[in-house]
């Protein structure tokens, strides 16, 4: 088991490594920054000012050393807009991105894995055509045409909730909840074909033989070896959650980090793109981490390679 | 299905959660009395108020950070704010009085010290890039007495009340406290009529009244909320559902719907924006837009009220035929604008020596402005109908900036410039020396310089009725509109309005 967690541990850092040099090359083929922070009237010598406080006078491969180096300590420079480390900036984000992604996670569970279930055990009744067709459709519609409904719907409509910020429990239920609408699906129906396998199993047969209830042979027995793929799903969508939360934090005004990486990206400050693109994929890359030794926790086979 | 014990007390949990959302919900979203909330599109980077130039920022921060004078768009003068008066003294020395008894809210004076080290400030390209070109004029400023400073400037500046309206006085003892622009920035201090008690980044910006304000703090606005909401159907939304007092930059297609709601009006304002077609006559790009008779043919082309009515529904003003305003000093009335008439184009085009039309490349950006690509589009529609084939090329906002300032945005280039309000910073984008300027034409660069320098009032409006004749019959660039700037607004709050610049005040507002 050591064996295993070092070597999928030892896998993400060549990940990393190659993420590194893509966000900093991308960065340099969108223009020049000075175009979008100075006014177009500024003088050339107001120009070159921002260009050497901000080391964007040197050679490119010289910035990519310095770059680099810094990186590694955690140092991705200071936010060309607001003057302080891009780290700093997106610590300050993170909570509110952390909060939308866990309620997001909470609501997807604890409402697709019963509805899974349910769906899976009364195969083919109205039931079960009711929980795929809301499924499918909460899939397929945008994410962002949920925010926008929603929003027109309980806020402008019912006022019941709010439809920007945060603050309150409040203004978390219409973004969360409009996350959900994909992630719920995913949860739903990998729970109800994983159980329609897991119930057809010798040993399901087994337990109703030994005479147990039907409820305990679903949970104990087959539930429970179903969660096994529901459990590595989730844990890659937190991964998705935390970086594509972009579009939702835009139309709700969330203040966290994917819309602070919009901002910058808009804004070309390279730093904060660069912090935040690279804190996307660590984040990615140990979800696929913790799904996989997840994975392997839960299903003794995997423990013997 | 028989009622037991436990389902009825799970229908009465239903129930009662249902009420409490219901209620909770209306409650928590009303608008509170006494609290002004709005909503824009950025949070500021800084609450410096000359830390840029985005009106945005400069909004936020200026309840807090005052300047010495305001060009106020509900009086059309330069107003005194911290200053009394000022009068040139000779035609390069502008003496400043200053109003006695104004105190900072940490304490410290607000005197001839604090404008003379604010001046430093402004006239240091390092410190303050975004205002170099107001900065440049100004030799020094010098203290006097406690309430009077002497302000030298280099040449003659007609445009005084620019730099005047434009210069936010910092605490000099708490600037250097701070540690300079990027600490004051973030906890700035004023003599203004709102204190900063709470900014959650991208989040909220919270003030309170000042309650030692020197002034009269805006009846019935004892707290300010300040809601970063970058889209702008959210922030459409927000206002519609109750929760922001004042949306700016509202899409012209959500007006109508805030119309219709009641206690909600639209505020609109004619934009300082002027929207242009370059028609590069420049030696550098060589072509068939050198000859004036196909710039003419081009203006002739385009059905502009069409354009105005359908694309902006008749929101906008069209040009004149001029790039300035009719309210600006150098507006000629005389002057009327190329009428649509496409039989006039072709022969135009013919006498050109293009009887069959020609192909020409048609640059213009996406996202930046309102119905921008819907007006290229239209544009290069008009201009098949006359033979001309317009090679369409879109460029994403970021990319649009570095060819318009690398004079790249050619042969033809549809732009919206809205530098501050005078006419000389209007004409001087067309000089051509200027950075992105994509006419060429002696005649107007002397009329440019001239009216640089000159101080009547009089003789300035006549050289600059001078150089609008000449680029009218030269059609140095196609003439289209001028924008205008919506805002959604309750009908609690009173006296809002915004200028042309979208920049606006707290002075002389109210809330009931």
């Amino acid at each position: 088991m050591l064996g295993y967690v070092i070597r999928r541990i030892l896998y993400t850092l060549p990940s990393l490594f190659c993420i590194l040099m893509a966000c900093f090359l991308l960065t340099r083929l969108s223009g020049d920054p000075v175009e979008l922070f100075l006014p177009i009237d500024a003088s050339e010598e107001a120009r070159q000012a921002f260009r050497e406080q901000n080391g964007l006078d040197r050679p490119v491969v010289e910035q990519f050393f310095v770059f680099t180096e810094r990186a590694m300590r955690g140092d991705f420079g200071n936010s060309l807009r607001f003057q302080e480390p891009a780290v700093d900036l997106l610590i300050e984000r993170l909570p509110a991105t952390l909060e939308l992604a866990l309620a997001t996670l909470a609501l997807s569970v604890i409402i697709g894995i019963p509805a899974g279930i349910a769906s899976a055990y009364f195969r083919n009744s109205p039931l079960d055509f009711t929980v795929r067709g809301v499924t499918a459709f909460g899939q397929a519609v945008p994410t962002f045409y949920w925010g926008i409904l929603s929003i027109i719907i309980f806020s402008v409509w019912l006022r019941w909730l709010p439809s920007t910020g945060s603050g309150t429990i409040w203004h978390l239920i219409l973004p969360a909840t409009t996350l959900a609408s994909t992630m719920l699906a995913l949860v739903t129906r990998v729970m109800r074909s994983t159980l329609l396998e897991t119930i057809r199993q010798d040993y399901v047969r087994t337990a109703r033989a030994k005479g147990l209830t039907e409820m305990a042979v679903l949970l104990h027995h087959a539930v429970r070896n179903a969660l096994i793929p529901v459990v590595t799903v989730v844990a890659l969508q937190f991964g998705v959650l935390m970086g594509g939360v972009i579009v939702t934090e835009t139309v709700f005004a969330w203040p966290g980090v994917g819309r602070l990486a919009i901002q910058a990206i808009y804004a070309r400050d390279y730093p904060v793109v660069q912090a935040v693109v690279f804190f996307f994929a660590v984040i990615f890359v140990l979800s696929n981490l913790a799904a996989d030794l997840l994975h392997a926790v839960l299903d003794p086979r995997v423990r013997l390679r | 299905m028989k009622i037991n014990r436990r389902t009825f007390n799970a229908a009465l949990a239903g129930q009662a959660l249902m009420a409490a959302i219901l209620g909770r919900g209306s409650s928590a979203m009303a608008l509170p009395a006494g609290t002004l909330t709005v909503a824009q599109g950025f949070d500021p980077v800084s609450l410096w108020p000359n830390f840029s130039t985005t009106q945005e920022q400069i909004n936020v921060g200026s309840a807090i950070v005052e300047s010495l004078f305001w060009v106020d768009p509900k009086t059309g003068k330069t107003e005194p704010v911290l200053a009394e008066s000022y009068e040139l003294t000779d035609p390069k020395t502008v003496k400043i009085v200053l109003r006695k008894g104004v105190k900072y809210t940490n304490g410290e004076d607000f005197n001839a010290d604090a404008v003379v080290n604010t001046f430093k400030i402004f006239t240091d390209v390092k410190i303050t890039p975004a205002y170099g070109r107001y900065a440049a004029p100004i030799d020094r400023a010098e203290k006097q007495d406690d309430h009077t400073v002497m302000l030298y400037l280099k040449h003659p500046y007609p445009a005084l009340h620019l730099i005047l309206s434009q210069i936010f006085i910092v605490p000099p003892k708490y600037w250097a406290e701070a540690g300079g622009a990027e600490g004051f920035g973030r906890k700035p201090i004023g003599t203004g009529p709102y204190v900063l008690t709470e900014w959650v980044r991208d989040n909220r910006i919270v003030m309170d009244a000042n309650a030692k304000y020197w002034g009269k703090v805006p009846a019935g606005i004892n707290k300010l909320v300040w809601r970063p909401v970058p889209d702008d159907t959210a922030r459409t939304n927000g206002l519609l559902a109750g929760e922001f007092d004042i949306a700016t930059n509202i899409p012209i297609s959500a007006a109508a719907q805030i119309k219709a709601q009641k206690g909600l009006r639209v505020v609109s304002v004619p934009s300082y924006r002027i929207f242009t077609i370059g028609l590069s006559n420049l030696p550098e790009h060589p072509g068939a837009l050198h000859d004036k008779r196909v710039r003419q043919a081009l203006n002739y082309a385009i059905d502009k009220q069409a354009i105005l009515d359908s694309l902006l529904q008749g929101e906008g003003r069209l040009l004149s035929g001029q790039i300035l305003r009719k309210e600006q000093i150098g507006f000629d009335p005389s002057i009327k604008d190329y009428p649509f008439d496409p039989a006039k184009a072709k022969a135009l085009l013919a006498e050109a020596g293009f009887p069959n039309g020609l192909t020409i490349t048609f640059k213009f950006p996406t996202g930046r402005y309102a119905q921008d690509r819907e007006v290229a589009e239209a544009v290069a529609g008009m201009l098949a109908e006359v033979g001309v084939k317009a090679e369409m090329v879109s460029l994403e906002a970021g990319e649009f900036l570095r060819q318009l300032s690398a004079r790249e945005l050619a042969p033809m280039g549809f732009v919206g410039l809205a530098p501050a309000d005078d006419p000389d910073l209007q004409w001087a984008q067309y000089r051509s020396d200027w950075r992105y300027s994509y006419l060429a034409n002696p005649e107007i660069d002397t009329l440019i310089d001239a009216g640089a320098k000159e101080v009547d009032p009089a003789k300035r409006a006549e050289i600059y009725k001078k150089a609008a004749q000449i680029m009218h019959d030269d059609a140095s660039v196609l003439f289209l509109y001028q924008a205008v700037d919506l805002y959604g607004v309750t009908d609690r709050v009173k006296d809002f309005l915004p200028r042309g610049d979208q920049r606006w005040a707290l002075y002389g507002m109210s809330m009931s």
